[in-house]
């Protein structure tokens, strides 16, 4: 299967503060590649790294087949649903959508609109696509954000906890739509995650990193690390268990 | 025109209809095109559109496919898409308009004049209905806070005090100073031409002292202060901390509101008195240059037109302007809706509106105390 980001020698931090080092991974077309890690584990600096937001300490992030780096004048490579869905509170959710396409493409108004309100559809939005974000529910801002983050067709998608703070079952079905995502449009997903249920629903690959470790501390099957992996890290993880104490 | 790496071609079908046959790569890349050619073959009410020459079909695509392909059959003509592969037929389920929804929708156009007066007046009646809630909170708070003082939140009160009042300092002095030497030497030029020099310190003092000090100080804290008021509970409007403060038992008011007004009630007065010493000041410096009159000339004529009743209807317009300006500022922000923009737009208003008040104020005031004989 085609490869579509590799990660070689990445270390990531603040400064000269290092969080993350050695991180090294590659992620393959229609993936769905879930980053995992406690709270303040590092792994949000790390996707932040992958983005874009943060320069690499060292190290190098490599989209292979999907161009140069992003600049301010060429489209965004990839699309990310930030944590907060990070939607633009005073503009509605067709609004929102619209942005990429208006900025991005040629297309007519009404082709344009066709496209966001295709994207919305596709996220089961389309009946609240002139509802302000602030009139929906947690769960149809991420849906909403998913959406904007599709508008382009980018070939890789990147989620911040995207089931965070939502109820099971609206989690269980934004689970199922990240599948629908990678299974139908073939897009390349790269989650981060600490939501059970969510990675061993929706990951095909998975890293653990750990703060403390400085880096990652185990890969693989999410199933294959919950019932194989031996690392007490991640049995504590993957069997939602406080960490024994060392003296 | 520029080749696309797609092919749009017109064919007939076994029965003789027309079928409209796509090939190549159909991505959003060439969107606009891929739009305009298909609405002008749908026009020709094809029987089919084939798909078994296209080579790619990205998301985009599909999702045009699917809204020209409704808007047509909404029109009573069926058309049907044919030949498509796996992958292709699996996407175009994806956007199907018959998952829900209605995709033969065309864009929303822009609103007609009529409902943007209707839009504006909503919204004229809306805000008048928000001030006269606010008002009637404010009466129910002060009435609550008369009667339990120590409810009234004061623990940031010397912050407050500190960042309408200190803080502004220096660009008080320094505008009231400019605005005093200005009119000195606009008067000091007239009156040097009748030979009234001896008047000017009466000049600068009266219209210092009664009328553009207490007003330029409050133009100042309006800038400063109101608009940081208004941005401020803006921002915690929109955060829902006004509603967290509700659900702890909090009331805004008193919480947010009252430190606010009673800060600037306490601060624009005391400004205001340095504002109009430093603007008399710059009256002076001008005397000085200007027209070689000896300091203590200045003085004395200062001290002959000036009385404390002139001084007192100055610090009384400051606390009237003080308290206009923190109330309008503070129910501007509570009222705040949306997102970043809504703040902005709060903002914007607190400062005009606080502005245009400190106008009318400032009228009826004048029109007071020359009724009064002040």
């Amino acid at each position: 299967m085609a490869r579509v980001l590799e990660v070689r020698d990445l270390a990531v931090g603040y400064g000269d503060e290092v969080v993350l080092d050695e991180i090294a991974f590659d992620v393959d077309r229609g993936q769905v590649f879930a980053i995992l890690g406690g709270s303040g584990s590092g792994k949000s600096t790390l996707l932040r790294t992958l983005i874009g937001l943060q320069p690499p300490l060292s190290g190098r992030v490599h989209f292979t087949g999907i161009g140069p780096p992003a600049l301010a004048l060429t489209p965004p490579r990839f699309g990310v649903l930030f944590q907060s869905s990070a939607l633009f509170g005073s503009w509605t959710l067709l609004q929102n959508v619209l942005l990429p396409l208006q900025k991005w493409t040629t297309l007519p108004a009404d082709a344009a609109f066709a496209v966001a309100m295709g994207r919305l559809r596709l996220v089961g939005l389309d009946r609240y696509a002139h509802h302000l974000p602030s009139e929906v529910s947690g769960g149809m801002r991420k849906r909403a954000g998913i959406a904007r983050a599709l508008a382009l067709d980018p070939p890789i998608l990147f989620f911040d906890e995207p089931s965070a703070g939502l109820d099971p079952v609206t989690a269980a079905e934004l689970d199922e739509l990240i599948r629908a995502l990678s299974r139908d449009l073939v897009v390349t997903i790269v989650l981060v995650t600490h939501e059970l249920p969510s990675i061993l629903q929706v990951a095909d690959q998975c890293i653990m990193v750990d703060r403390a470790a400085g880096g990652i501390i185990a890969r693989g099957a999410p199933r294959e690390l919950a019932d194989r992996n031996v690392d007490a890290r991640v049995q504590a993880f993957f069997r939602r268990q406080p960490l024994p104490r060392t003296s | 025109m520029t080749a696309t790496t797609f092919t749009l071609q017109r064919a007939t079908t076994a029965d003789g209809r027309l079928r409209v046959e796509l090939g190549g790569r159909l991505t959003l890349t060439e969107g606009a095109q891929l739009w305009r050619q298909l609405q002008l073959a749908l026009r020709e009410r094809p029987a089919e559109i084939d798909l078994a020459g296209v080579t790619r079909l990205d998301g985009g695509s599909a999702a045009l496919l699917a809204s020209l392909v409704a808007r047509q059959r909404s029109g009573g003509d069926g058309v049907e898409i044919v030949g498509a592969s796996k992958e292709a037929g699996r996407l175009l389920r994806l956007y199907d308009c018959a998952r829900g929804g209605d995709c033969a929708r065309e864009a929303p156009t822009t609103p007609g004049l009529l409902r943007e007066v209707g839009a504006i007046t909503h919204d004229l009646f809306s805000s008048a209905r928000a001030i006269l809630a606010f008002v009637g909170d404010l009466a129910a708070g002060l009435a609550a806070a008369l009667r339990r003082p120590r409810s009234v939140h004061l623990t940031e009160f010397g912050r407050l005090l500190e960042r309408t009042g200190a803080d502004g300092v220096p660009i008080v002095l320094l505008i009231n100073f400019l605005v005093g030497g200005i009119l000195a030497l606009q008067g000091a030029i007239q009156l040097h031409r009748f030979g009234g020099d001896q008047f000017l310190a009466s000049l600068v003092g009266l219209s210092i002292v009664r009328e553009l000090g207490p007003l330029m100080t409050a133009i100042l804290v309006t800038g400063r202060s109101g608009a940081a008021f208004a941005s401020e509970l803006g921002t915690m409007t929109v955060n829902e901390e006004i509603d967290a403060l509700r659900m702890l038992g909090q009331d805004p008011q008193r919480f947010l509101v009252f430190p606010r007004v009673l800060a600037l009630t306490i601060a624009v007065p005391l400004l205001t008195v340095l504002g109009n010493l430093i603007g008399v000041f710059g009256g002076l410096t001008i005397a000085w240059w200007y027209l070689r009159q000896p300091t203590t000339v200045y003085l004395q004529e200062l001290t002959r037109a000036l009385d404390l009743a002139d001084v007192g209807t100055g610090l009384l317009k400051s606390v009237s302007y003080a308290v206009a300006i923190g109330l309008i500022a503070c129910q501007r922000g509570l009222a705040t809706r949306g997102g970043a923009e809504g703040v902005g737009r709060s903002t914007t208003s607190a400062v005009v509106v606080a502005l245009f008040m400190l106008v009318v104020i400032d009228a009826m005031w004048t029109w007071v105390f020359s009724a009064l004989g002040w």
